[in-house]
C-alpha cells in the first residue's frame, strides 16, 4: 500500500508542478536557513576533549582585584600568573598537568630552500600531548629537564614537518627557532581541535599551534606570550625575572585527575596553596577556585555568542514561517483534489486509508525539500565562510549527522505541516463530489 | 459599493487558509522588523568614523631570524628608507595598530598614588610623525617632538612625561574642564609620576571599537621593540602600490627577517567580520522571508480564484465589471494581511522583548514597526494583484459550464 501510495503522491505532484514547486521550495528554504545556524552552532558547541570529558580541568585561582572580581562570567581571571604556574607544577597529586602560552617566531633551515616563516608556537610543559591525547607521528615529548632549564628541543606538527622535511622522520634533526639552533624530538599527527578548548585566548575557532617548545625557556628567551597578558595592580617591573614573579595573568593551566579522591585532594592541595599566598600578602580577594571540565570550559568562556543564539531562535522563527507556508499550500493543494478522495472514500476507502496516503503525498514533498535544503544549507555555510574571512573555515562545513539532520528536520516538519490538511481531507463528505461529477 | 459582506462570509469558509496566510504575514512582520533594527544597529557599528585614514594606509611588521638583532637601529634604516619611497605621505612607528583587534589599554587617574576608580583607555607609543601617518586632525596643542621619543623596554618601568589623547579620553577623565585640558596632567595609577597632555587629536576608535572603552585613547612619545608596526599612511590612491613597494624594499633591505603586510582596511574588515555577517545573513532572511511569503500568497489566490472560476461567471453574467472582480479578491487580500499585520505588530514586541533580554539587542521603535508593516501590505497586495487580474479575465460563459 505505501508503495502505492508514494507513487499516487508523486502523480499527483506533477499533475500540480507549479504549487508543488512551491512547497519544495518553502521546505528547503526553510529547512536551508534553519539548517546553516543550527550547523554552525552544533560545530561551535563541539568538545574535541569530550573523550577524557570526565578527567580534565582546566585551573582557575582568584588572584585578582580586591576591589572588583575579574570581569567575565566567572568572575576570575581566565589565566594564572608564572609564578603560580610554576608552584602548582610542584604538585604530584594530578595524573598529569600542563602549564602553557602561545609564542611564536621565525622558523627556518640551514642550507635549505624553504623560505622561514613565522610559525605560531606553545610553549608547555611536556605532559601536554600525553594529557590532550595528542599522538606522535615520530618521536616523542621532550625530557622533563627541558621544563626547568632552557634546553633547545621542540617538537613539530605533522604540517610543519611536512614544510620543512618534506614529511620525512625529523628527529634528531636541527631547525632555527628565534635564531637559535632546536633539535626536533618529536612530530605530531594531526590535531586540530576546534573550538581550540585548550586554549580559547585570541579567537575560539583559530589554528593551534604549528611548534611545540618546552617550559624552561622563558628567562633564556625573555618570553613575551602571544596571547593575552592582563593586570589589574600597578607593578614596579624593572627586569624579566620582575614580569615572571608579577601578578600578571598569562598562561593556561590544565589537569588530569583520574578519580574523585584525586579531585578532592586537588582541590585541597589549592585551597592549601591559596591560604599558603594569603600569609604573604597575595591573593586578597576571598578564597575561590575553578575547576571546569573541557565542556563547561566551553560554556564559561562562550564559544557560541549571543549572536550565534539569537540566529539559532531566527532561523528557528523562519522555519515556522515556511511552515506556516506549507501547510496553507498543502491545503490548497487536497482540497482542489478532493473530488478525487470523495470517489476513493466512495469506492471504500478507509479515512485513515485517504489520510495516509495524503500524509505519505506530504512527506513526498518535505523528502524533495529536506534534499534541495541540503543543498541550500551547503551554500549557506560557503556564504558564512566568505562573510567571516577565514576565522569560521573550520566551523563553516556540514557533517554527515547533519546532512540526515537536515533530511529528517524536512520530512518531519513536512509531517507536521501536511498533518492538518490531510486529515480535514480525510472528512470530506464524498456524496457532495459525487453529485456534482 | 466595498462588497465586504461577502467577502467575509466567503473568508469564513476558508477561515483555516486565510488565517494561515495572516500568520505568515505576522511572522515575517516580526521576523522583518527585528532583523531590521539589528541590521541599522550594525551598519551604525562599522559605519561610524575610526578618526584615522583608514583606506590609506597599510602596517608591516617583521620578524629577524638572527638571535641578537639590533632592532632600533633597523627600525631608524627602515623608516628612513620608507619615507624617502615614492607614494608615500607619512610614516611611523607603533605598538598597535587602531582598528585590528589587537592592542593595550589601561586604567588612568586624575589624581596621584590611586589605586581604584580608573578611567579604562587604550595606548599607544608612538613617534613623533604619529599624528600625520594616521590622519588624524590634531584639535589643540601640539604633536611630539623629536627629542622626546624614548626608548622603553617593556621590562621597565620608564615612563612618559607627556601625552597627545583623544578628545573623548580629554572629556571622559575631566568631564568638568570642557574640553580645556592641555597643560593638565594624569597619573597611570600606584605611583605619582605626572603625564601632561600638550595636545588633542579629534577622534581615534582605538584597536576594539566594539569595545567600551572605544574612542578613547593616549599616545605616548616612545618606541618598544617588543610590539611594533610600521604604519604607513599612502597618498590617495597609491596604497596597493605603497603595499608591494615597502614589502619589497623592507625585504631588500635585509633579507634577515620573515616580513607581514597588511592593509588596515581588511584589519578592520576582519574586526567587524562578524557585524557583517549578521547584516547579511539578516538581510537575506529579510528578502528570502517576503519572498516566501508572496509565494504563498499567489499560490492560495490562485488556489481561490480557480476553485470559484463558476461563482466568477456567475457574477459577470449578473453584470459585475472586471474591476469590480479584480477589486473583490484584491480587498479580501488586504483584509487578510490587515489581520497579519495586526497579529504581526503584537509578535514583533514579543519578539523584540525576548531579544532585548536575552541577546542584549537593541529596543524596536514603532516607526519600524510601521515601516514593515507598510512594506509587507505592498508586496501581499502586489502578490495578490496578479492572480486577481487574471481572474478579471474570466469568461461569463464559465457560468453556464460545470467544472
Amino acid at each position: 500500500m505505501f508503495g502505492y501510495y508514494v507513487s499516487l503522491a508523486l502523480r499527483s505532484l506533477r499533475r500540480t508542478p507549479v504549487l508543488s514547486a512551491l512547497m519544495v521550495a518553502a521546505i528547503a528554504v526553510g529547512v536551508g536557513a534553519a539548517m546553516t545556524t543550527l550547523t554552525l552552532n552544533y560545530m561551535m558547541s563541539r568538545n574535541a576533549l569530550a573523550e577524557k570529558d570526565s578527567v580534565l580541568y582546566a585551573v582557575q585561582l582568584d588572584g585578582w582585584d580586591p576591589h572588583e572580581a575579574a570581569d567575565n562570567p566567572s568572575e576570575m581571571p581566565w589565566q594564572l600568573t608564572y609564578q603560580d604556574s610554576v608552584n602548582l607544577l610542584r604538585s604530584d597529586i594530578p595524573s598529569k598537568q600542563v602549564a602553557m602560552h602561545r609564542w611564536g617566531g621565525p622558523i627556518s633551515l640551514e642550507n635549505s630552500d624553504v623560505r622561514p616563516f613565522n610559525a605560531d608556537s606553545r610553549v608547555t610543559s611536556r605532559d601536554f600531548f600525553a594529557l590532550f591525547d595528542v599522538p606522535f607521528l615520530f618521536g616523542g615529548t621532550w625530557s622533563e629537564e627541558a621544563d626547568q632549564s632552557p634546553i633547545h628541543q621542540l617538537v613539530l606538527t605533522s604540517e610543519t614537518n611536512d614544510k620543512l622535511f618534506g614529511g620525512e622522520n625529523s628527529v634528531g634533526r636541527t631547525v632555527n627557532f628565534n635564531g637559535v639552533p632546536f633539535t626536533v624530538v618529536g612530530v605530531t599527527e594531526h590535531w586540530q581541535p576546534s573550538p581550540k578548548v585548550h586554549d580559547l585566548n585570541n579567537g575560539h575557532f583559530n589554528k593551534s599551534a604549528e611548534v611545540f617548545l618546552p617550559f624552561g625557556l622563558h628567562r633564556a628567551f625573555e618570553i613575551y606570550p602571544w596571547g593575552n597578558t592582563n593586570g589589574w595592580k600597578s607593578e614596579e617591573i624593572t627586569s624579566y625575572e620582575d614580569r615572571l614573579n608579577s601578578d600578571m595573568v598569562w598562561l593556561q593551566y590544565w589537569v588530569q585527575l583520574d578519580s574523585p579522591k584525586q579531585v578532592e585532594a586537588y582541590r585541597d592541595f589549592l585551597t592549601g596553596y591559596i591560604r599558603e599566598q594569603k600569609e604573604q600578602g597575595r591573593f586578597p580577594r576571598p578564597l575561590k577556585i575553578g575547576l571546569s571540565k573541557p565542556s563547561e570550559w566551553l560554556l564559561l568562556n562562550e564559544v557560541v555568542d549571543g549572536d550565534d543564539r539569537m540566529l539559532n531562535w531566527l532561523s528557528l522563527a523562519f522555519l515556522l514561517v515556511c511552515l506556516v507556508n506549507a501547510v496553507a499550500l498543502l491545503l490548497a493543494k487536497f482540497l482542489r483534489k478532493a473530488p478525487e478522495a470523495g470517489v476513493r472514500r466512495a469506492l471504500g476507502a478507509s479515512r485513515n486509508a485517504v489520510f495516509s496516503q495524503h500524509l505519505v503525498e506530504s512527506a513526498c514533498v518535505g523528502l524533495l525539500g529536506g534534499l534541495a535544503g541540503i543543498l541550500l544549507t551547503l551554500a549557506g555555510l560557503s556564504l558564512i565562510r566568505q562573510l567571516q574571512m577565514g576565522y569560521m573555515d573550520r566551523v563553516a562545513s556540514m557533517d554527515w549527522t547533519m546532512m540526515l539532520a537536515a533530511i529528517g528536520l524536512a520530512v518531519l516538519s513536512s509531517l507536521l505541516a501536511g498533518f492538518y490538511p490531510a486529515w480535514r481531507i480525510s472528512r470530506t463528505n464524498p456524496s457532495i463530489y459525487l453529485k456534482t461529477q | 459599493m466595498l462588497e465586504l459582506r461577502p467577502i467575509l462570509s466567503a473568508l469564513w469558509r476558508h477561515k483555516v487558509s486565510a488565517l494561515l496566510i495572516a500568520l505568515q504575514l505576522g511572522l515575517t512582520l516580526a521576523i522583518v522588523s527585528n532583523a531590521l533594527v539589528v541590521i541599522s544597529e550594525r551598519t551604525e557599528r562599522i559605519s561610524r568614523p575610526t578618526g584615522v585614514a583608514e583606506n590609506e594606509i597599510v602596517t608591516f611588521n617583521f620578524m629577524a631570524i638572527p638571535k641578537d638583532y639590533d632592532m632600533y637601529d633597523a627600525f631608524r634604516q627602515d623608516l628612513d628608507m620608507i619615507r624617502a619611497l615614492p607614494g608615500v605621505a607619512s610614516a611611523t612607528i607603533s605598538n598597535h595598530v587602531p582598528l585590528s583587534g589587537s592592542g593595550s589599554a589601561s586604567g588612568f587617574y586624575t589624581e596621584p598614588n590611586k589605586e581604584t576608580g580608573a578611567m579604562g583607555s587604550n595606548y599607544y607609543t608612538v613617534d613623533e610623525h604619529f599624528v600625520d601617518a594616521l590622519g588624524m586632525k590634531l584639535i589643540a596643542g601640539r604633536g611630539f617632538y623629536p627629542e622626546e621619543i624614548m626608548q622603553i623596554d617593556p621590562s621597565s618601568n620608564d615612563r612618559p612625561k607627556v601625552s597627545v589623547v583623544t578628545q573623548k579620553f580629554a572629556d571622559d577623565l575631566f568631564p568638568e574642564s570642557d574640553g580645556n585640558v592641555l597643560g593638565k596632567s594624569f597619573f597611570l595609577g600606584g605611583d605619582d609620576h605626572p603625564i601632561e597632555i600638550v595636545g588633542i587629536v579629534e577622534r581615534n576608535l582605538g584597536p576594539w571599537p566594539n569595545s567600551s572603552i572605544a574612542g578613547r585613547g593616549a599616545f605616548y612619545p616612545a618606541i618598544t621593540d617588543r610590539w611594533f608596526y610600521y604604519i604607513v599612511r599612502a597618498e590617495p590612491g597609491q596604497r596597493d602600490e605603497v603595499l608591494k613597494l615597502v614589502e619589497e624594499k623592507l625585504a631588500e633591505r635585509d633579507g634577515n627577517r620573515v616580513i607581514n603586510a597588511n592593509t588596515m582596511e581588511e584589519e578592520k574588515a576582519q574586526y567587524f567580520a562578524g557585524d557583517n555577517t549578521m547584516i547579511k545573513v539578516l538581510s537575506g532572511v529579510i528578502v528570502l522571508l517576503t519572498f516566501i511569503v508572496a509565494l504563498g500568497i499567489v499560490g492560495l489566490t490562485v488556489f481561490w480564484i480557480t476553485q470559484r472560476q463558476k461563482q466568477i461567471g456567475v457574477r459577470r453574467a449578473l453584470g459585475a465589471t472586471r474591476t469590480a472582480i479584480s477589486r473583490y479578491f484584491l480587498l479580501e487580500n488586504l483584509m487578510i494581511a490587515a489581520t497579519g499585520i495586526a497579529l504581526g505588530t503584537a509578535a514583533a514586541q514579543i519578539f523584540n522583548g525576548f531579544l532585548v533580554r536575552e541577546f542584549d539587542q537593541p529596543a524596536l521603535p514603532v516607526s519600524v514597526t510601521v515601516f514593515c508593516a507598510l512594506g509587507l501590505l505592498a508586496v501581499s497586495l502586489a502578490a495578490a494583484l496578479v492572480p486577481a487580474l487574471r481572474a478579471a479575465n474570466i469568461s461569463p460563459a464559465m457560468a453556464t459550464r460545470s467544472v
